[in-house]
């Protein structure tokens, strides 16, 4: 006769323990997905995303979708492959915007006395609910990284100019023409943080005129597309168990 | 035996001990630990002056001076094809109403060119309440900031008083602190509502880790057996339901706001100031720092083609002024100020209309070491800057760059 039992003798109490489980492991992700996603978005795009004058038609519109798709990708073969838990991207861009804004109201309000409307994070939930639903819908990682990917890069930019047209009114002030936003930046001084350090409106897309916006915006989820399936082989690299023979 | 508890306990005590005595208010923005060379050879400071140091909420404050670009710029530090005139202070404790350089909005970055002077003028309004050590910056890009003269000023009252309005080309009169943020924050709330709907939506369904897990492994290739028709008709509802959503609110937008611009980045060059030597000419002979006596000492090679005869009254490099009390007086404006108000000595006397003359100066202050310029003799380069100041008899002054290689003397 065996000396080893099993603790758990009913399928009741098993419940319980995977219950327990969830409820032990779910916080911890999300706290670290908080915490790693939130430092890659401030490493990758961060002045694009901490200030309004930063919030630009070209720049922005490319930078942010594509640094951002990293973290779903992973987390969606994660998920997936392992789970077929569909919610990856929506887990991670919530995660992100929790942090962005514990970050933005204690860290630039509470400490250094910025208005909180020149420093509001971009809206990126829709992109990640489209991602999802891609996945769910199509049951494939190949189609949400060809579709979704695409998707998620195209609709950040309609996705959020209801929350940044306010910022792009016009203003005369000083006999110079400003939006809003610029006049924001401008007013409320950054010493570290000179008018010519933005990286906006730069390069030769202007001779597009007007019409740039969308053309950052295909790009934009174009590479977000090459990004997608890049960072879904670093999601599984990272799921890979690997036993140790010995110790 | 060591209690691991306690000790962890103690640790986190002494820590949080540690951190909350010593956490002392910075004083000062770094201008001392700015290398000698790079403070007497590049942004020379002058006549800035602020028009109060003590204000309420919602008071302005004028601060006014003149800078000129050293001729012999450091090769190692990139040139001011591209600077904005900024302003030094912990935060907006005030916010930017205006800044003119020559009398042109500083709004934009703007191009300057080496050996040449401009006057600037920068209107703050006072937003929060707090003391707060204030420099005149000009942010080069490539270099950095180059820090002028600073000032302490005390802000009084109440930030919850203060307001920002602004009337818009649209006719709009809105208040820059708060605008757009409702709008903003509703938005964030619903997606932020959905997101989470749609999270609770699969972990609501009970122990989800361990039980699918065992599920995907078990149905192998038919694992994607596990999404229902229920599920995919939710993620399709989810999709269409995101895309009407945002075309909505897009179009919605366009209509609210139908005037929009892009952010604003042009460029601009603003033309110099004339010449403010006034037909004085001055270059330096030989150039010591004596080290123990803390003195700088120089041999000028002066000519005065103006029609008085002049004399020197101050040296200035670094934003530390040595006054020549017998010529030009200056008082430490507060005690951050360095004004070394006997600091300058010469011989030579006056120089006549159209004479060239020799003069002997000394420079002498603990300033050289207090500010860390002393550090000057180790540079690989050696060489240092200023402006030398000049009076007539009636007053006019004449300013003049000089700079050349420096030796040191140890004994």
């Amino acid at each position: 006769m065996s000396a080893v039992h099993s603790a758990i003798t009913t399928a009741e109490q098993q419940h319980r323990i995977y219950k327990a489980f969830d409820w032990i492991i779910i916080p911890i992700v999300v706290l670290v997905i908080i915490g790693a996603f939130h430092i890659h978005a401030m490493l990758t795009m961060g002045d694009w995303d901490f200030w309004i004058d930063w919030k630009d038609r070209r720049w922005w519109v490319t930078v942010t979708p594509i640094s951002l798709i990293f973290f779903p990708a992973a987390l969606h073969y994660l998920l997936w492959e392992n789970f077929r838990l569909p919610f990856g991207a929506t887990l991670c861009c919530a995660g992100l915007l929790i942090g962005e804004w514990a970050n933005r109201i204690a860290n630039f309000v509470g400490w250094a006395y910025f208005p909180l409307n020149m420093v509001v994070p971009a809206e990126i939930i829709p992109m990640a609910l489209c991602l999802d639903a891609v996945l769910i819908i199509s049951r494939s990682l190949s189609v949400t990284g060809i579709l979704g990917a695409m998707l998620w890069g195209v609709i950040f930019y309609p996705a959020n100019w209801v929350l940044i047209a306010p910022f792009h009114v016009p203003v005369e002030y000083n006999g110079v023409m400003m939006s809003v936003a610029d006049l924001i930046g401008y007013n409320y001084v950054r010493t570290g943080t000179p008018e010519y350090i933005r990286i906006i409106e730069e390069g030769t897309l202007r001779t597009f005129g007007e019409d740039v916006t969308p053309v950052s915006a295909f790009f934009a989820g174009f590479i977000s597309v090459f990004a997608y399936f890049i960072w879904l082989a670093m999601g599984k690299w990272f799921s890979k168990t690997t036993w140790v023979k010995r110790m | 035996m060591l209690n691991i508890r306690k000790t962890i306990l103690m640790l986190i005590a002494i820590t949080v001990a540690s951190i909350a005595l010593y956490a002392a208010p910075a004083m000062a923005h770094g201008e001392k630990s700015q290398a000698a060379y790079l403070r007497m050879r590049t942004l020379l400071w002058y006549d800035v002056e602020v028009s109060t140091v003590k204000l309420k909420v919602n008071e302005e404050l004028v601060m006014t001076g003149k800078f000129y670009w050293f001729y012999d710029w450091p090769a190692n530090i990139a040139k001011p094809e591209l600077a904005f005139l900024n302003i030094g202070i912990p935060g907006p404790v005030f916010v930017r109403k205006a800044s003119y350089i020559n009398g042109v909005s500083g709004t934009n970055s703007t191009r300057f060119d080496i050996g040449s002077t401009y006057e600037f003028k920068v209107i703050l309004k006072a937003r929060r309440p707090a003391r707060v050590h204030m420099h005149a910056l000009m942010n080069v890009s490539e270099a950095g900031p180059l820090i002028g003269p600073g000032r302490w000023v005390e802000v009084t009252g109440d930030m919850a008083d203060f307001t920002n309005e602004v009337t818009t080309l649209t006719g709009e009169t809105i208040d820059l602190e708060t605008y757009g943020l409702e709008n903003a924050v509703k938005w964030h709330i619903f997606w932020g509502v959905i997101a989470a709907a749609w999270l609770l939506y699969w972990i609501f369904q009970g122990p989800i880790l361990i039980p699918r897990y065992k599920k995907v492994k078990l149905l192998g290739e038919n694992a994607d057996d596990m999404i229902t028709a229920g599920d995919r008709m939710v993620g399709l509802v989810m999709l269409i339901g995101t895309l009407v959503v945002v075309t909505w609110s897009y179009y919605h937008a366009h209509s609210q706001y139908p005037v929009t611009i892009p952010l604003q980045s042009g460029q601009i060059t603003i033309p110099a100031l004339p010449d403010a030597a006034r037909g004085v000419n001055a270059e330096v002979v030989d150039a010591k720092y004596r080290v123990p006596g803390r003195s700088l000492e120089f041999t000028l090679k002066v000519t005065n083609n103006t029609n008085s005869p002049i004399r020197l009254g101050e040296y200035t490099a670094a934003n530390i002024r040595w006054m020549n009390p017998e010529v030009s007086t200056a008082e430490p404006a507060d005690s951050h100020d360095p004004v070394a108000v006997n600091g300058l000595s010469y011989e030579g006397g006056a120089v006549m209309p159209g004479e060239t003359k020799l003069l002997k100066v000394a420079c002498t202050d603990a300033a050289w070491e207090t500010y860390r310029l002393a550090k000057l003799i180790y540079d690989p380069d050696s060489r240092f800057g200023g402006l030398i100041f000049f009076f007539d008899e009636e007053g006019n002054r004449s300013v003049v760059a000089i700079g050349g290689p420096l030796l040191p003397v140890f004994i």
